[in-house]
């Protein structure tokens, strides 16, 4: 019945031995698999780039096949605009693979962008349908190949590291481009959203639909105003407070 | 002009209901200003007007869309031709000297600036041979060799203006008659 329990001075040895054997078993699995993994990555760059050279004119001028290329780099982790000049001492991945042009179709998209959310800002308090800016981009050159929905998204998120100022929201399930640093309130963003349905909003419209009493719907009504987000049309009865995102679709 | 006969295309903010309501928040307010002025302009040159009388402009379908039902106010009418003088593209009338409520009611509108009138006419003087010759001032608007030139019909206060210009430039002069009315105009080759 009993037991060998290895109480000798000998059990030290043998388990600081069999710990060394397990630490080396597993340094070398370890080192065998970084190895293959490494080579798989060294592939697959390679893949990717002879990809990505092979194919440069469709992702320049192609925007579903540049929206697919860039979905599937972020599929697998890669981000083409981040920048990798913190570890590399070349530019992003885009610039390594393709030259700048790729990068720097983004930047300008970006610039051009900035320069229309600026121009357009008295007009719409700085809030403009993501679509709006694709229309308005694409048909002032007619002879560029378009711009997709999702370029200007990703041109305007580039932005991002540039501090506050321009960003994507989401609003009745429409993307905007807000260009004023400025906080919209819960009840605004509401009040937006609830405009998208018909291209104006009014006090009965938002007491019906979102219980709203009047005091509550005049205040953000008036922000809006103050805000230049909508437009006033006393002509109507009772007025009615308009989004100039509607102004094409009317 | 290929486009005669066809009305006005209209741009969207013209169906677009507040535009005819005078904005409250200024910045929005500046924005509308500037579309409207360069509706005006833009409907005054296609339609070759080249003044505005707010007694009976305020009827047309410039100030008034039908479709949607809304019209722009008298007052912002006003304000919005005031801006447009203030930014050289109009100029006051004085009314016909009735009294004070008629003033800025009427304006010229400048589609182009007096400058590219004077130009235009610089050019044609040129092109149709007639440095040194004396016209009046019917000639210019009206004379058949202006037929297919876009100052065809021009206003005469505009054309004076033009013709002002001209003559600041030493290209042309103003010729009276005995009896200092102005009979015609000369001019001079570009010097």
């Amino acid at each position: 019945m009993s037991m060998r329990r290895g109480v000798g001075l000998a059990a030290f040895d043998n388990r600081q031995r069999a710990a060394q054997h397990y630490s080396d078993l597993g340094t070398s699995i370890l080192s065998t698999h970084i190895s293959e993994l490494s080579e798989q990555l060294r592939t697959f760059q390679a893949a990717l780039t002879k990809f990505a050279e092979s194919h440069s004119n469709e992702i320049r001028s192609d925007p579903v096949f540049r929206s697919e290329f860039v979905k599937m780099c972020a599929a697998i982790g890669v981000d083409p605009l981040a920048s990798s000049a913190a570890n590399k001492k070349s530019g992003s991945f885009w610039a390594e693979l393709l030259g700048n042009d790729v990068n720097d179709f983004f930047f300008e998209l970006a610039v051009r962008i900035i320069e229309l959310c600026r121009r357009t800002r008295d007009e719409n308090g700085g809030l403009m349908l993501v679509d709006d800016v694709r229309a308005y981009i694409n048909s002032l050159s007619p002879n560029r190949p378009p711009v997709s929905h999702e370029d200007i998204v990703r041109a305007v998120n580039s932005l991002a590291p540039l501090g506050h100022g321009f960003e994507i929201v989401k609003l009745a399930s429409k993307e905007f481009i807000r260009s004023v640093p400025q906080e919209m309130s819960k009840d605004q963003a509401v009040a937006i959203e609830a405009t998208q349905a018909m291209g104006y909003i009014s006090i009965p419209i938002l007491r019906d639909n979102l219980g709203w009493e009047t005091a509550r719907s005049i205040t953000v009504l008036d922000d809006l105003v103050a805000a230049g987000l909508v437009w006033v049309d006393d002509q109507a009865k009772p007025k009615e407070y308009w989004t100039p995102s509607w102004i094409k679709q009317v | 002009m290929s486009t005669e006969g066809q009305p006005f295309p209209f741009p969207s903010i013209y169906s677009f209901p507040p535009f005819f309501t005078r904005q409250p928040n200024s910045q929005t307010w500046t924005s509308q200003l500037s579309l409207w002025s360069s509706l005006i302009l833009g409907y005054c040159r296609y339609n070759r007007i080249w003044r505005i009388d707010l007694n009976t402009a305020i009827e047309w379908d410039l100030f008034s869309n039908k479709e949607i039902n809304r019209s722009l106010k008298l007052d912002t009418c006003r304000e919005i031709l005031d801006s447009m003088v203030k930014k050289g593209n109009a100029e006051w009338v004085s009314g016909s000297g009735r009294d004070a409520a008629d003033k800025n009611l009427s304006a010229i509108i400048f589609w182009r600036r007096p400058e590219e009138w004077a130009n235009m006419i610089a050019d044609w003087i040129d092109s149709t041979g007639q440095r040194n010759a004396i016209l009046t001032f019917y000639e210019i608007s009206d004379g058949d060799l202006s037929f297919s030139q876009d100052f065809r019909g021009i206003d005469a206060t505009i054309l004076r203006k033009a013709l002002d210009i001209l003559v600041r430039r030493g290209q042309a002069q103003i010729m009276r008659s005995a009896d200092g009315e102005v009979a015609g105009v000369k001019f001079f080759g570009v010097q």
